[in-house]
């Protein structure tokens, strides 16, 4: 079989395809004790959802990574209300709001010197 | 048609509690714990229903309980059997009639083993998950799909 074989070790393509297909193989085995009288369309194929019926919006049951914090940001939705209005998404805004603020900077440093 | 042989090897339960005030459940776990330990005859408890073949149910069936039950024994894929542990589960027990109670399981669901008691001791539940397992034999000569 054709490969590379160096000190550090080696790599046979056709190795790895055979790997691959028995691993495939393995788990097509294993597939074959599954259970096969599954009614399709019952509730015997729907997802189990501790017995709670699935939204139709998968959505709502997504976990966001706020609502880990979302009493922080309940506490303080007057000063987020603002913030996320500045985040336009626009690139000439952040530019504008760098200048300003560097602007700023020079103004209190030139005063302060 | 002949069951599985995984399913042959080892007997799957989903355990739901409709209801119970958990002294029925706690005397599930021990059935599982190292002094029963029914896990040495392959049954074991599992976390959802579409990999069970017998559903175990404790307490009364509460009305927020009745459409997950239904739903639940709707997932469970077949042949299935269902054990009521505990009086309550039963009959209603001292829940019967009770306001915010629909009735015992077998007024929601089919259940095939009952196994009385308040709460029913391990050697009574694992007799029960017994009967259940002859149970299923009897749908696997009828010919039931697994």
């Amino acid at each position: 079989m054709n490969g590379i074989s160096s000190g550090f070790g080696a790599w046979n393509p056709i190795a790895w395809a055979l790997l691959f297909i028995g691993i495939l193989a393995t788990g097509f085995v294993f597939r074959l004790f599954g259970k096969k009288g599954y009614k399709r369309g019952t509730g015997q194929t729907k997802v189990f959802l501790s017995g709670n019926e699935e939204p139709e919006d998968s959505t709502a049951l997504h976990v966001r990574g706020d609502h880990l914090y979302w009493g922080m940001v309940e506490g303080l939705s007057g000063y987020y209300r603002r913030i996320r209005a500045l985040h336009t998404g626009v690139l000439n805004d952040y530019g504008a709001w760098i200048i300003g603020v560097l602007a700023l900077v020079f103004v209190i440093l030139a005063l302060v010197r | 048609m002949p069951l599985p042989r995984s399913f042959k090897k080892a007997l799957w339960v989903f355990h739901i509690a409709t209801g119970s005030c958990n002294g029925c459940d706690i005397e599930i776990v021990a059935a599982l714990t190292p002094r029963y330990d029914v896990e040495r005859f392959g049954i074991m408890l599992t976390g959802t229903p579409r990999h069970a073949d017998v559903l175990l149910v404790t307490g009364p069936v509460t009305k927020p309980m009745l459409p997950r039950l239904k739903r639940i024994y709707d997932q469970t894929p077949d042949p299935k059997a269902v054990v009521v542990v505990g009086g309550c589960g039963c009959t209603g027990g001292v829940f019967y009639e009770s306001y915010n109670v629909v009735g015992p399981v077998d007024e929601v669901i089919p259940v095939d083993v009952y196994v009385p008691g308040c709460p029913s001791r391990p050697e009574a539940i694992i007799d029960g998950v017994v009967k259940a397992v002859t149970k299923l034999e009897t749908l696997e000569r009828a010919g039931v799909s697994g």
